[in-house]
């Protein structure tokens, strides 16, 4: 549910509606549950330390990912949104294939289109990327640790512009 | 022999050259620029690689996450449409404000009456009774004006067990609507 939906319902303003969803995350530390959020909007999960069991419970299987599907998951997450060509200068492969079996796998989805010649497509993670990945928002996305990788971050990239 | 992609044959074959060629030219310094080399300089070539070089760092640690196994699961059966079915949103929270106006009655009259009791048997009878004298009468009358949670609960079970027993029969109009409890004849009760 989006924040406005939750004001609206409970007639709460936008602020009371951020401090209870902040003392709800609070009160599911150490619990089985905790608040996960894409962008505006925010739903709850089971905790990632518990996932063995649910896992278990629902019968779900885990997802593999190959090192292709994962390079390019790793540029749309950190870069979101982003267009298929911006991913391919820079890995420097084709990403056709990689890009359409995220999609499937709805780790990733269209986050409607650029406006530069041709209007290509720009692609975003989705709730399933945060869920699989155990994240509680794009903010927790691991960061590179290399020195080199910090040189490139500096003059090359930006944090993501919209979450989720 | 497996089958090698060619796309990715291919690109991998362009930046190897390249990079012989950057290597040559750092070799032999006086080797002049052909005409057709209008692809990226060393320097965007070095932002590249550098910047691939983090694209498989996050990748590395995502493939982490995901081999640890720790993901998080959303409710099954997907996110619930509002407004939801048989009701709407206005219904709903006018139905949670009820319910938080009984809350605060209760915590008062918990302090007020303390340690009362009471038996989901004699409340049975208790209905029981009332429906054979009425036939007809709501969950609203049964609990009264202002019931504690301990009454409604051993209400609620009361009338669990007479319609399991096939005693009362339970319908309800709407979604948040009052429940009306109706006697059952002796012969559909005994079927």
């Amino acid at each position: 549910m989006t924040k406005a939906e939750l004001g609206r319902i409970a007639g709460g303003a936008p602020r009371a509606v951020e401090n209870a969803l902040a003392e709800l995350a609070a009160a599911y530390e150490g619990t089985g549950l905790r608040l996960q959020r894409s962008g505006e909007e925010w739903q709850i999960v089971t905790a990632p330390q518990h996932a063995p069991q649910v896992a278990a419970y629902l019968g779900a299987d885990r997802l593999r990912l190959s090192a292709a599907s994962l390079e390019t998951l790793s540029v749309v997450a950190y870069r979101q949104p982003v267009t298929r060509a911006e991913v391919e200068a820079i890995r420097g492969v084709n990403c056709d294939q990689t890009i359409y079996t995220l999609t499937s796998r709805r780790l990733i989805e269209e986050r409607g289109r650029k406006e530069s010649p041709g209007r290509p497509i720009l692609y975003g993670t989705t709730w399933e990327f945060l869920e699989c990945f155990g994240l509680q928002s794009l903010d927790d996305l691991p960061r590179a640790l290399s020195p080199e990788g910090a040189l490139v971050l500096e003059g090359a990239e930006s944090t993501p512009s919209k979450l989720g | 022999m497996p089958q090698l992609p060619a796309d990715e044959v291919s690109a991998f074959l362009a930046l190897a050259s390249r990079l012989v060629l950057l290597k040559a030219r750092s070799l032999l310094p006086s080797l002049e620029p052909l005409p057709e080399e209008q692809g990226e300089s060393e320097e965007e070539l070095r932002a590249r690689l550098l910047e691939y070089a983090i694209v498989r760092e996050r990748a590395g640690q995502l493939g982490a996450r995901l081999r640890a196994g720790e993901r998080a699961f959303h409710r099954e059966g997907g996110t619930v449409d509002l407004p939801p079915r048989g009701g709407e949103v206005d219904a709903l929270a006018s139905a949670w404000s009820r319910v938080l106006a009984l809350a605060t009655r209760e915590r008062d009259e918990d302090i007020v009456a303390p340690g009362e009791r009471y038996s989901v048997e004699q409340r049975t009878l208790e209905i029981e009774a009332l429906v054979a004298a009425q036939e007809r009468v709501s969950f609203a009358t049964l609990l009264g004006d202002a019931p504690t949670v301990g009454f409604a609960v051993v209400t609620f079970i009361a009338l669990l067990d007479l319609y399991r027993r096939g005693v009362i029969d339970l319908a309800q109009d709407e979604l948040f609507a009052d429940i009306v409890i109706t006697r059952r004849d002796a012969r559909s009760a005994q079927t």
